[in-house]
Order: C-alpha cells, then sequence, then structure tokens
C-alpha cells in the first residue's frame, strides 16, 4: 500500500521533471525544409499535365479490363517460351558475370590484398554498377546482333559490380583462423585463398549468384527496348506496337508466375546453401529479392551503408 | 557452410584424415548448375545459342557503333534537347522516390508480422509487394504510355513502382530483424498497434528506411535511361533518338556525360548514407 507521502511525492516528482529537449531540432528541420524545396521545385517544372493525372484511374482500369477481360489464352505457349528464353538470358548473364567478378572480388577484400590493389578493383567494380544495362546492350547489338545473347552479355556484365562488391564483403567477414592456420604450414598466398578462403566463402557466394540471378530476370525485360528477344519484347510489341491487350494480359500474368515460381525455389536454394545440411541458423526470411536491387540477400540489416 | 564438420573419423597417427564425401545436396546441386547452363546457352528453343568464339571473332569486326565512339561528339551537352533529357530524368527521379518512400513505408512495415495489425493484413501486403516487384519497369512505363500517351508521366510511374518495390523490400526485411525489447515495453504500457508502430518499429528502422531511399534515388535514375526507349521520357528519349538514326558519335556523348552524372550522385549518395548510420 502506498502511503499518502510517497503518493505526493511522487506527483511532485512528475510535475517537476522537465521532458529532455528532443535532439536534432535544427537537423529535422534541415531536412524537412529541403525536402519541400525539391518536392515543389520538381513538380512545378516537370513537363506532366493536370488533366492526365486526373484520367490515370479511369484509363488504368479501362486497360485492364481489356486486358483481363478475359486474356487470351491462345499466346500462352508464345508467352512461356519468350519466358523461358528470358529465363536463359538472365542465367547465362549471372554466369558470366559470376566467372568475371570471383577473381574481381578476392582484388578487392581487404583482408587478402593491398591498400592500391584494393582501391584500382573497388573502382573497377563501380564503373560497372554505375552504368545502366541498357548502355551495356547498346555496346553488344552491334557486335552481336538483336540477339538473347547480346541481353545475356550486357546482364552479365552490368551485373559485376555489384557481385563483385558483395564477394568482397562476404570474403571480407571469414574467419582469419584458417588463413593462419594455412600460412602456418607454410601455404602460399594461392594456397590460403584455395584451402582457406574458398571453403568459407563459397556457400554465400553461390546465394549472391542466385540472388543476382532472381533480379536479372527482371532485369532482362531491357532487352525489350530495343527489341532482343525474352518476355520484355513480347510484351512491348504486345501493348506498345500490335496493341494485343488480351494477349499482353496472358503474357504479363505468365511473366508474374513464372518469376514467382523461380524467386521461390531459388529463396529456398540460398537459404539451403546457407545454412547447411544440419545447422538450423537463421538467414533471414526473404523469398523474394526486392526488385533491380544490387545488394545483398539480407546478410546484414545495413547493407548499403557501405556501397 | 555446408561441409559437414559433424563426424572427424578417428585416423591411425601419420594416415591422413579421410576426405568426407560430397553431400548429395552439392552433388545435386553442381550437376543442376551445369544442366541448367548448357540448356541456357544451347542453341535450341529455350537457349540463347552462347558462343565463345563468336565474342573472339565479332569483337574486331569494325562497326559504325564503335566508330562512333572514336570520335565522340563531347558538344552534345550543351545541346538543348540533351539539356532537357537530363533536367527531365531528375525530375522524374526525385518525384518517383518521395512519392515511393511515402507510400513504400506503409507497404514495408505491413509486409512484416511485426509491423502488420493483422494476418490478412499482413499477407494481402506480402502478395501485393511480389507482385509489384515481379513487373519490371520497363513493362509499366510501357503499360502507362499506351494507356495514357507518351511523355513525362509514363517514365514517373514506372519509376514509382520500381521505388515501392526497392524500398518495401529493403526496409520490411529492416523490420524484421529489429530489437523486440521497445515493442514489448509498447505494449506493456498500453499502445495500440498504431501507436506501437509509432514508438517502437519506426524509430528503429528510420536510418535505414532513409537510406535505402536515397539509394531508391540512384536506382531511379539509373533507371530512368531505358525509359525513353518505349517513350517515356527522361535522358533515354534523346538517346533512343540518336541510337535510331545511326548518329553514334552524339549518342556517345550523351552516355558519357549520363555515366559521369550517375557515378558522381552515386558518389555523393554513398557518402550521405554512410553519414546516416
Amino acid at each position: 500500500m502506498t502511503t499518502p507521502t510517497t503518493d505526493d511525492q511522487a506527483r511532485r516528482r512528475s510535475q517537476d521533471i522537465v521532458r529532455p529537449e528532443k535532439p536534432f531540432a535544427r537537423f529535422r528541420w534541415t531536412v524537412t525544409i529541403t525536402l519541400l524545396v525539391l518536392w515543389f521545385a520538381t513538380t512545378s517544372t516537370v513537363d506532366i499535365e493536370l488533366s492526365n493525372i486526373l484520367e490515370l484511374p479511369e484509363r488504368t482500369v479501362f486497360y485492364l479490363t481489356l486486358m483481363y477481360g478475359p486474356p487470351d489464352l491462345t499466346v500462352i505457349g508464345q508467352a512461356t517460351e519468350a519466358m523461358f528464353e528470358s529465363l536463359a538470358m538472365a542465367w547465362v548473364g549471372t554466369m558470366v558475370a559470376a566467372a568475371l567478378s570471383f577473381p574481381l572480388g578476392f582484388l578487392a577484400a581487404q583482408n587478402l590484398t593491398r591498400r592500391p590493389t584494393v582501391f584500382a578493383a573497388r573502382q573497377v567494380l563501380n564503373f560497372f554498377r554505375a552504368v545502366p544495362e541498357i548502355i551495356f546492350l547498346i555496346l553488344f547489338i552491334p557486335i552481336f546482333g538483336l540477339r538473347p545473347m547480346a541481353v545475356a552479355l550486357a546482364l552479365g556484365i552490368s551485373s559485376i559490380g555489384t557481385i563483385g562488391k558483395l564477394t568482397a564483403e562476404v570474403i571480407e567477414g571469414i574467419d582469419p583462423g584458417p588463413l593462419e592456420a594455412v600460412a602456418a604450414t607454410g601455404g602460399g598466398r594461392l594456397q590460403r585463398i584455395r584451402w582457406s578462403v574458398i571453403p568459407q566463402v563459397m556457400p554465400e557466394v553461390v546465394a549472391l549468384w542466385l540472388y543476382r540471378f532472381e533480379i536479372n530476370i527482371r532485369n532482362s525485360a531491357v532487352a525489350g527496348a530495343v527489341g532482343a528477344g525474352g518476355i520484355g519484347t513480347l510484351l512491348v510489341r504486345q501493348i506498345g506496337q500490335i496493341r494485343d491487350w488480351a494477349g499482353a494480359g496472358t503474357s504479363l500474368a505468365v511473366m508474374i508466375l513464372i518469376t514467382l515460381a523461380v524467386d521461390t525455389i531459388s529463396g529456398r536454394l540460398r537459404r539451403r546453401i546457407i545454412r547447411g545440411p544440419t545447422r538450423p541458423v537463421d538467414v533471414g526470411t526473404d523469398d523474394q529479392p526486392h526488385d533491380e536491387g544490387r545488394d545483398p540477400p539480407g546478410r546484414s540489416h545495413t547493407p548499403l551503408a557501405s556501397t | 557452410m555446408s561441409v559437414d564438420q559433424r563426424s572427424a573419423p578417428p585416423t591411425a597417427p601419420g594416415r591422413r584424415p579421410r576426405k568426407p564425401p560430397p553431400t548429395p545436396f552439392a552433388v545435386g546441386g553442381t550437376v543442376l548448375l551445369v544442366a541448367v547452363t548448357l540448356a541456357a546457352g544451347w542453341d535450341w528453343t529455350y537457349g540463347i545459342a552462347f558462343s565463345l568464339t563468336e565474342i573472339f571473332e565479332n569483337f574486331t569486326n569494325v562497326n559504325p557503333a564503335y566508330e562512333g565512339l572514336l570520335n565522340i561528339d563531347l558538344e552534345r551537352f550543351r545541346s538543348e534537347t540533351v539539356r532537357a533529357g537530363f533536367a527531365e530524368t531528375f525530375q522524374m527521379a526525385t518525384i518517383a522516390t518521395m512519392l515511393g518512400a511515402v507510400v513504400g513505408l506503409p507497404l514495408a512495415l505491413f509486409n512484416s508480422v511485426t509491423g502488420a495489425p493483422n494476418r490478412t493484413v499482413y499477407l494481402l501486403v506480402k502478395n501485393v509487394n511480389s507482385v509489384i516487384r515481379a513487373i519490371p519497369d520497363l513493362v509499366y512505363a510501357v503499360f502507362f504510355v499506351a494507356a495514357i500517351g507518351r511523355g513525362t508521366l509514363p517514365g514517373v510511374l514506372a519509376l514509382f513502382f520500381l521505388s515501392i518495390a526497392v524500398i518495401a523490400k529493403l526496409t520490411s526485411d529492416t523490420v524484421d530483424g529489429i530489437d523486440q525489447g521497445p515493442i514489448e515495453s509498447a505494449r506493456a504500457s498500453g499502445a495500440s498497434h498504431l501507436q506501437m508502430v509509432r514508438t517502437a518499429v519506426l524509430p528503429q528502422v528510420l536510418p535505414n528506411y532513409v537510406s535505402f531511399t536515397l539509394y531508391t534515388f540512384e536506382i531511379n535514375l539509373r533507371g530512368s535511361a531505358v525509359l525513353g526507349f518505349v517513350g517515356a521520357g527522361g535522358i533515354g528519349e534523346p538517346l533512343n533518338n540518336y541510337y535510331q538514326r545511326g548518329q553514334y558519335d552524339r549518342m556517345w556523348g550523351v552516355v558519357l556525360g549520363f555515366f559521369l552524372v550517375v557515378f558522381v550522385v552515386d558518389r555523393l549518395s554513398i557518402a550521405l548514407r554512410k553519414r546516416l548510420l
């Protein structure tokens, strides 16, 4: 039971308590004002008519009903074939990227390589990250023509930057024990990498490749911009050129379903690879990657801080 | 690690321990990897006819696109169309990122069991997010161009959906990994779900969320290059024009300018993000 005195004291204390002032008030204001200025500066100058925005919901619904009321299921074979072509482009691209980024990852890892080399390797990776797929695609089309192979190579080359950087981060996170052990038995640089680094990083690196494959499936739609095959090209033709809306409904559905199915399988495989057969370690809950993202499958929760 | 480390069989002194046999998963995985790669690279209905010899043969070919690379037209930076294209790209990326960040935050919170008010909302939002994420930005762009006409608006919408996808995905992963302590104390003090999210979840994910938003801006800037190819505005429009007309010297000029812009913005954004976290 509380005595009147303590009750009284408590009340007085709570009156005396001054709430601590909120920190960062100035910071908060700066951010708010900057965002407001940015918003008004861009929206007031951008070339968009208000009437277009107002028509938007109505038109979207109209064309969606054209697509799905009902979809033209006769193109399902064509759509599936195009989607498999997209998957093939994404897969080959990812393999190309895996092969090319693997050595670069080692060169960019601070615990294996000297500083100047690390710096140079990182700049190379940054270069590949900064160039969009479409640019590489334009670069390869004169050589290979408007063919899926050009897309696969474009996807592959533009994936080097991300996979390489993430590989380097995985390598930097290894346990140095085995490294020292191999060094103690007289192992050279390559032997250290072969017997202590690779066994440690391989599961995570393979998971990275799979993750990038999932992203590349989405990115392979870039082929549609120039007409180099795959589901992207089919959709651009159906929607943008021949206006086959009912057919586009089917293609879109096929694309979404197959993408999600591959995501699920790939996500399971990734978790199994990282977790291993015995140890039930939680490695995150994601089945699917974020779109376009060039960053890791939930390795840490601040993966972007160190890009 | 998939290497089985439990059983180290006793070995006679001086003899090497026997190497454990590879797990069925490792064997199956390797076979699958090779099979899928061959199937994807082969020259058949579902393959892309990948060939290494072609790379070596064709790289030495002289073609107008690469000749254009040699006399790259740097004057293009100062032309009216290109400058307008850059401005439009920045406008599109900014508007799309801001709208996407606003819409993406609730979608991200509801995409995790912790943040969603109930299971129905959680499952609904999770599936909606998956579908949004499964559609590439180019497809959004071509849809909206066909629906409302060429221009900047379809581009903004395409990048808007792309932003939602990225922000919702990354932020909801962060929500899954937050400290449960503040959530429990908010609940214990009688907070409603909304109050709990506001006081216990949001403060924990805010720095990451802001960082992801900046990252999304980088992605949008890069992504805007392709949208012009289907008529959705931005720097892709002049790029596509020069490409279609075969004016490769000008095209490479725009490409170089775009690359420099993206590179600088990336560096700035990354420096900012590093300070945030």
